[in-house]
This record gives C-alpha cells, structure tokens and sequence, in this order.
C-alpha cells in the first residue's frame, strides 16, 4: 500500500489517469447494464425488474420535487437519474473489487479521486447556473444569485458559489477516500501477523464493508439532494 | 497518497484529461439511458397515468349510470304498484256492477215469467170454464130439445130411441 503511484499517459496533450479512465468506464457500463436489462420488455402492468426500475426514477424525482416545483423538476429528472445510479455504483465498486498490479490499482471507487467528484461537481454547478440564466433572464439570474438579499452581499455570494463547488465534490470524495483507505488499512493488518490478527481483521472488514456500503449510498443520495438544492436556488426567485 | 489529498496539484498536476473523459462519460452514459430506459420508461408511466384517469373518469360515469338507472327501475315499481292497485280496484269495481245488474235482471226476468205463469193459468182456466159452459149449454139443449121431442111425438118413441141410440152409435 505505501509507494502506490499512479499510472498515467499522455493523448491529445493531456494526462489521463489510467485508473480513472478504467474504473470510470466501469462503472458507466455496470450502470448502463443494469438500467438497460431493467427496462427490457416494458408493460404497462409493471412486473418484477420494471417495478424497481420505475422505483428508482421515482425516488430521484422524489429527491427533485422536494425542493422545487414538479414542473420545473422534470427537465432535471434524467440527470439526477444518471447522476445518482452512476455515483452509486462509482461509490460501492471499490468496495469489493480492488484490482491493483505492481503496486498501482488499476480499479476502485472512481469517486475515491477528488477530480472525479470536482468534475461532477463543476457539471452541477454549470447546468444549476445555465438553467438559471435560461429560467431568469441573464439580468434576473444574477440579481437572484448574486444580489440577494441585499446589494453588498456580491462578495459573499461569489464566495459561496465556490465553496457550494468545492463542498459537493470533496464531500463525497473525503467519505469514499477515507473508507478505501481504511479498508486497506484493514487489509494490511490481516496480513501483518499471526492467524489472531487475520480472524480480527476480517471481522473489522466485514463491519467496516457494510457500513461503508450504507455511506456509499448516502453520500450519493446527499450529491443528488444538494444537486438539487444548489439547481431550485438558481431557477426559483425567493420571495 | 498525498498528492490525492492536495486534489492532485502537488504531484502530478491537474488531470485535465480526466475531466474531460468523465464529462463526455457522462453525457455518453446519460444518452444511453435516456435512449433505452428513461423515455420508454417515462412514455409507460405517462400512459399509465392517463389509463388510470381514464378508468377512474369511466367508473365514475358507469357509477351514475347505474344509480340513474336504480332511480328509474324504483320508480317504475312504485308505479306499477300504483298501476296494479288501479287495475285491482276497477276490476272490483266493475265486478260489483255487473253482479248487481246480473241480480236485478235474474229478478225482472223472473218476475216477468211469474207473471206470464200467472196469465196464462188464468186463461187457461178461462178458456176451460167456457168449454165446459158450451158443452153444458149443448147437452142441455140436447136433452131439453130430446125431452121436447119425446112430449110433442109420444108415439114416435121408438123412432126417437132409435135415432138416440143412432145418435150414440154416430157419437161413439
């Protein structure tokens, strides 16, 4: 676990990080997947696999309409859909499948990264700020955003935007970082001793997977909550 | 490990490359599933939700009907009892009728017939009392007449006797 480096390569001019590139995909495919075996062989009398999938579209429309009208909530529901499944799965995938050579890991948790979780933050952040301007009008946007309650509060405003930015993405990095790196932690310690210290690490694993697979969800229920929020305060003017 | 933590500056620079990769990803992903899950799923549940209207708007409709047709089936009972009392008592009424006109004409006729009984034993009687009188007046007569006979001829008493013995035997 110590020296883990990191493998990277150059395209186009740009550096890629390869376990990135890898676990990313990998969780986008077991989303895509699951979603597109789910909605196979639609009725209009759900059954089985249809009932959970119309489940989960109602739960994140669920988490959309708690915090802005139905109406303005259905343009977001696809991407708090897509969002919530993929930081799910992104979140749990390290858990149980950790596949490292040569002291690199070539697949975990995607969102153990802080770039991962930053770009979804800075996704969010942009289409909370286009759908403001779309909803508002460029002048109404910025007085809504930036002016209120009160002129003076325009540097203050300013800040909070980055800080909303900041908050959303290492939130959800710092839990999932901090739960692999305690995993391995976990894992090294079976390995240090006798069969005492194996027997006590794999309970302490056990419990430590668990728990970690009920902050995984939630850590993605919260992204999509605060989507949600950060989205509702840029479309809808408070009264 | 800590180059992680200083969001990758301090090692290896920013990731732009990542960035991007997870931003297209993304969208990728997002497509994919609104292609083949999220807009079936969505047409599905909208169908339903206008099914589900449309039955409830049916079942309302059905539901009047029927109470509307409940609501004419009682009144048509309370009116045909009505109707069914009406016939009952006419047919009462006219049977009454025809019961006193049946009696009154049993009575008339009988009477009549009485009567007729009674003129016809009377002229019977009469007819019969005037029958006798004329046979009484000619047998009378007859003797009157045969006595009369007898005085005026005494010496044709033979001749008388034979005519009445002639007369007898022309009688029988």
């Amino acid at each position: 676990m110590d020296g883990e480096s990191i493998a990277t390569f150059q395209f186009l001019g740009l550096t890629f990080n390869t376990t990135n590139i890898i676990s990313g995909t990998v969780a986008a495919v077991i989303v895509f997947l699951v979603v597109f075996i789910m909605s196979r062989n639609l009725k209009l009398r759900p059954t089985g696999k249809q009932n959970a999938l119309e489940w989960m579209m109602d739960f994140t429309n669920g988490i959309l309409r708690g915090s802005m009208d139905a109406k303005k909530s259905t343009g977001f529901g696809l991407y708090a859909f897509t969002l919530f499944l993929f930081l799910f799965v992104s979140n749990e995938i390290g858990l149980f499948l950790q596949i490292g050579w040569n002291h690199v890991t070539y697949l975990r948790s995607p969102t153990a990264d802080p770039i991962v979780t930053l770009t979804f933050s800075l996704i969010t952040m942009m289409l909370a700020h286009y759908s403001g301007v779309s909803q508002l009008g460029f002048k109404g946007y910025f007085k809504n955003t930036y002016l209120t309650p009160f002129k003076v509060w325009l540097p203050i405003s300013i800040f909070t935007e980055f800080i909303d930015f900041l908050t959303l993405g290492l939130r959800i990095y710092g839990v999932i970082f901090a739960g692999e790196m305690l995993l391995k932690i976990i894992g090294g310690m079976a390995f240090s001793g006798g069969i005492l210290n194996m027997v006590v690490a794999i309970l302490l694993a056990l419990i430590w997977q668990a728990f970690s697979v009920f902050l995984g969800a939630i850590q993605a229920f919260v992204f999509v909550t605060l989507t949600s929020v950060y989205i509702s305060d840029k479309i809808e003017v408070e009264e | 490990m800590f180059s992680h933590f200083l969001l990758g500056a301090a090692g290896a620079g920013l990731y732009i490359g990542d960035m991007l990769f997870y931003a297209i990803l993304f969208v990728v992903l997002m497509a994919a599933i609104a292609y083949f899950a999220w807009n079936p799923v969505s047409a599905i549940l909208k169908e339903r939700a206008d099914r589900i209207a449309n039955d409830m708007d049916s079942a309302e409709e059905s539901r009047k009907e029927a109470q509307k047709l409940a609501a004419e089936r009682k009144e048509a009972l309370d009116k045909s009892h009505a109707e069914a009392t009406d016939i009952i008592n006419n047919a009462k009424d006219s049977g009454d009728r025809q019961k006193a006109l049946i009696v009154d004409e049993a009575q008339k006729d009988a009477q009549s017939l009485k009567e007729r009984a009674h003129s016809d034993i009377e002229q019977e009687r009469a007819d019969a009392f005037k029958g006798a009188q004329n046979d009484v007046a000619a047998l009378s007569i007859e003797i009157a007449s045969k006595i009369v006979k007898k005085e005026l001829d005494a010496d044709s008493q033979k001749e008388l006797i034979d005519s009445y013995i002639e007369g007898l035997g022309d009688n029988k």
